[in-house]
């Protein structure tokens, strides 16, 4: 494998990794504020 | 049925996410210019569409609120909520375009970044969305939803602009991939195949994230609402 092989590679590695990172990142963001949503509505007032 | 129905899309959701990954790294030929790192395509290009479908949506229901506000209420309400959360999604999918967007360019182009119309453009839509996230999120008051909705339909203006760009001026940004003349259009049935999977299976998994955002925001607009009418009635 040559460098420029070498190189291609891990740039459409980090392409992929950064956008599962980004749409992980945000449906776990989600998952936290949904769960604290329900938390609040079950606490009683 | 309704916990059927959400078990069943993210069910396909979750068959979908890696066929189009195995479509895109293993069933797609190597681009015969670019080689491997065309297959960031497969995530770019989608990501992008699945953007400006979910600002299209963030425009109709911001267009939405500001016609129902008066006569309904809770309509103009679920139209706020349609608009604040397809605006968020909106900007993770964009988000995505502007990060993978460059690593492609890096190594097609050997710059990072140049500001031509199409990146220009691109990045002042993810910069409009980002002001109306953080509109919504700090500003308050009656005529915060309103607002926010006017900066929602003027910010659209610029997804046309985006779409076009490439079209209009001539830019480092490579020319449409599809409607761009005859000489537009993935030639090769396999890259095809790829990019189609690709773009259901973003899909798939932008609608699942804006229903359960569009979820959330609702649930939080009721219990608003509700803290609001107990305050009163204290």
């Amino acid at each position: 494998m040559n460098q420029s092989a070498v190189l291609d590679h891990q740039f459409t590695v980090a392409a992929y990794v950064l956008t599962w990172a980004i749409q992980l990142g945000y449906l776990a963001w989600l998952g936290l504020r949904w769960r604290a949503q329900k938390r609040s509505a079950r606490r009683p007032r | 049925m309704k916990k059927f129905a959400i078990g069943f899309c993210v069910a396909i959701t979750l068959l979908l996410m890696p066929w189009g990954f195995y479509q895109a790294i293993y069933a797609a030929p190597d681009e015969q210019t670019m080689h491997e790192v065309q297959r960031i395509f497969y995530y770019h290009v989608p990501s992008a569409m699945v953007s400006f479908l979910f600002f299209a949506i963030s425009l109709a229901g911001s267009i939405g609120f500001l016609a129902l506000r008066r006569n309904h209420r809770d309509r103009a309400q679920a139209a706020d909520a349609w608009a604040l959360a397809a605006a968020e999604v909106g900007v993770v999918f964009c988000t995505v375009v502007l990060v993978t967007g460059p690593l492609w360019g890096r190594r097609a182009w050997g710059i990072w970044w140049t500001w031509d119309a199409r990146l220009t453009t691109t990045l002042v839509l993810w910069l409009i969305y980002v002001s109306y996230l953080l509109l919504r999120r700090f500003a308050a008051g009656p005529q915060m939803q309103a607002l926010a909705a006017v900066l929602n339909i003027f910010g659209a203006l610029d997804a046309p602009i985006v779409y076009m760009s490439n079209r209009w001026w001539r830019t480092q940004h490579p020319s449409p991939v599809f409607g761009g003349g005859a000489d537009s259009g993935i030639k090769d049935p396999a890259m095809l195949h790829a990019f189609a999977w690709n773009v259901l299976a973003w899909l798939a998994w932008g609608l699942l994230i804006l229903a359960l955002r569009y979820h959330v925001e609702r649930q939080q607009q009721k219990d608003a609402a509700r803290q609001a009418q107990e305050a009163i009635e204290a």
